[in-house]
């Protein structure tokens, strides 16, 4: 029988959670892919590579499933609009991640030692502010219980401002590495420039990562 | 056996099926939000809604069952031949319970108030004409309709304002639920009270005045407070810094406070809806004592406890049922909006009643949800149903206006 329960249709909140849940993994994924790269453990990262891109795919799933699940019947407590900006920033750093894993795989290259250290800096760098990112997702439905507001939009705002700032330091490093890499005279062109993509795109899954944060802050205000 | 007792066993059936219906179909309605939210089990939602729909339609039932026995209906038109009333109230509990039997079945979430107005007004219109139809009482019925779940909104939404701003949004809120859970029960028992105080209790021969009334559902109250203020002091503190924490034990506040609204809105079904069943039975019974029609009779208390005691047979027997897929189903719904949505609807529905409106409690539950929902209170709110609650109107009143017409014809052609 049809009762008042029928109101209350299937959170799409709860999905979300789960769809970066899935992109955490990705983001996982790509200290393990950089370590295997650098030591030329070309199997290793075909291996983890693979992992990735399964990952990108299982995300990809849920994100048309919340897509198609969300009719226009349906009131959410945030703009709906903004709901699908958050989606789309949460899958975009799983895409970030996989054209990583793309990268890795065109050609075996040699990391020059010179290299090694600060692009692992970087690398563990970009997965800690990205890691911070999917943490914020899972505070989403404490900030519904506290109706966007208290100290858990106080947590958010921080988180969100902290996010931004660690993008900043991301972009910093990311010149200074890209400064370090030029500077190095025997690279092969092709070296060069797929070194180069690499640390643009560990730049993007931080850009990327931000997003959530402001899309973020965009529900508490209004 | 003669025709009399014939009639009168006719409509004491109908009127027992038509309870049961009620029964059934509305209380899954009333107690769903606090199984949904497991604040109760489906057992304990059970036997809340047993005892306070029982005391709802016995106590304060009265009201409203005035409205649907004369207020609608030209009684001046029947007094010549009052033995057409007995008929067209037989007809239109039949065809209202049939036609909730059917909208069960069927999974449409229809009113059981809906059901028994619209055969009332249809048998009326077929034995007296136009003129038969008081539609001033009509109109204030249906205008009742639309009104009330606006209003239950509006008051589930600023509920839900208001306890967002001095709960929710606050650094400690689990400090200051446990400082507002006294005030709400106190709330809840003096509203409570007053509606049994004041012009209810017929049946018990208390009169009271309103003053004293007020006085005595302030006592009411106060013992409330007492009982809860102790009991909230008890629950224990959870540090500022631990938000997650702080969150779940507010929300576990929240669920003493749905199960005194639980008991709330059973109570305000049972007095708003008993009249359903028992209002038609009552005309009957009394043309078929005095043999003319009346203007002013008492409702016997024996109708209001037959009517009570079926309905919860009702929820016992078939909303049961329903009660138990409730509480596997998962809902995303939390005790605080369960709350504010309940507490609404229940008010608004008491305070309908107690003026002999007849609305209907689901759909004021559906606006006082939606209340919450716009209060950003509800991670997603499915609007679909609320098209479904209006296409219900729009079949459910011709409907039962049609069936009801058609069976008094029948029973005028074979009995008359």
């Amino acid at each position: 029988m049809r009762t008042i329960l029928s109101m209350f249709a299937k959170s799409p909140f709860k999905p979300l959670v789960n769809h970066i849940d899935i992109v955490n993994e990705c983001v996982n994924l790509i200290t393990p892919l950089f370590n295997s790269y650098k030591s030329n453990d070309y199997e290793e990262v075909e291996k983890i590579a693979k992992n990735i891109s399964n990952f990108e795919h299982d995300a990809d799933k849920i994100k048309d499933d919340i897509r198609q699940h969300l009719p226009k019947s349906i009131f959410l407590p945030v703009d709906k609009r903004d709901f699908m900006h958050l989606l789309s920033a949460q899958d975009d750093i799983a895409d970030a991640v996989e054209d990583l894993a793309v990268l890795v795989r065109i050609k075996k290259v040699n990391v020059p030692d010179k290299l090694c250290q600060p692009l692992m800096e970087l690398v563990d760098f970009v997965v800690t502010l990205a890691n911070n990112a999917c943490s914020m997702i899972r505070e989403l439905e404490d900030l519904l219980e506290a109706s966007f507001g208290g100290s858990e939009a106080e947590k958010i705002e921080k988180m969100a401002s902290d996010l931004g700032k660690a993008e900043y330091e991301a972009d910093k490093k990311q010149f200074l590495l890209a400064q370090k890499l030029f500077s190095i005279n025997d690279l092969s062109a092709a070296d060069l420039f797929l070194l180069n993509e690499l640390i643009k795109k560990l730049g993007g899954v931080a850009d990327q990562s931000e997003k959530i944060g402001k899309t973020l802050r965009v529900f508490l205000s209004r | 056996m003669d025709l009399n007792t014939l009639l009168m066993v006719l409509a004491v059936s109908a009127c027992i099926y038509m309870a049961c219906n009620i029964g059934a179909n509305d209380v899954a309605n009333a107690m769903g939000t606090s199984v949904g939210s497991s604040s109760l089990t489906f057992k304990q939602a059970i036997y809340i809604a047993a005892i306070a729909e029982f005391a709802g339609a016995f106590f304060v039932g009265g009201h409203v069952s005035d409205t649907i026995r004369k207020g609608m209906l030209d009684p001046t038109i029947f007094s010549e031949t009052p033995i057409i009333l007995v008929y067209g109230m037989i007809a239109a509990l039949l065809s209202a319970a049939l036609w909730l039997n059917i909208a069960s079945y069927l999974g449409w979430p229809v009113s059981t108030t809906h059901s028994i107005v619209g055969a009332v007004v249809g048998f009326g219109i077929m034995a007296g004409g136009m003129d038969a139809i008081n539609w001033i009482k009509v109109w204030s019925v249906v205008m009742s309709w639309v009104v009330s779940p606006l209003i239950g909104g509006l008051v589930a939404f600023l509920l839900f304002r208001f306890l967002t701003n001095q709960v929710f949004r606050r650094r400690n809120p689990l400090l200051y639920a446990k400082r507002i859970l006294p005030y709400m029960v106190f709330l809840v028992c003096v509203i409570l009270a007053n509606a049994m105080f004041y012009k209810g209790l017929k049946n018990l021969h208390l009169n009271f005045s309103f003053p004293e009334a007020i006085l005595y559902s302030f006592i009411v109250g106060a013992i409330g407070f007492f009982i809860a203020k102790p009991l909230s002091k008890k629950i224990s503190d959870v540090p500022r810094k631990e938000i997650h924490k702080q969150l779940e034990a507010t929300e576990n506040i929240f669920k003493y406070l749905q199960i005194t609204t639980a008991f709330y809105i059973a109570f305000a079904h049972g007095s708003n809806d008993v009249a359903n069943a028992v209002g038609p039975l009552a005309a009957v019974f009394s043309i078929l004592n005095s043999g003319t029609v009346e203007m002013k009779v008492a409702m016997p208390t024996w109708i209001l406890a037959l009517g009570g005691g079926f309905i919860v047979f009702g929820l016992l027997i078939w909303g049961r049922r329903v009660m138990e897929t409730i509480g596997k189903k998962i809902t995303e719904i939390t005790p605080s909006r369960g709350f504010c949505a309940t507490f609404a609807a229940a008010t608004v529905v008491l305070i309908c009643s107690k003026m002999g409106l007849p609305v209907s409690t689901t759909h004021t539950l559906v606006g006082s949800v939606i209340g919450v929902g716009l209060a950003r209170g509800l991670p997603t709110l499915n609007l679909g149903i609320v098209k479904e609650i209006v296409m219900s109107w729009l079949a459910t009143v011709p409907f039962t206006a049609l069936l009801a017409a058609i069976l008094f014809k029948v029973m005028l052609l074979t009995i008359g």
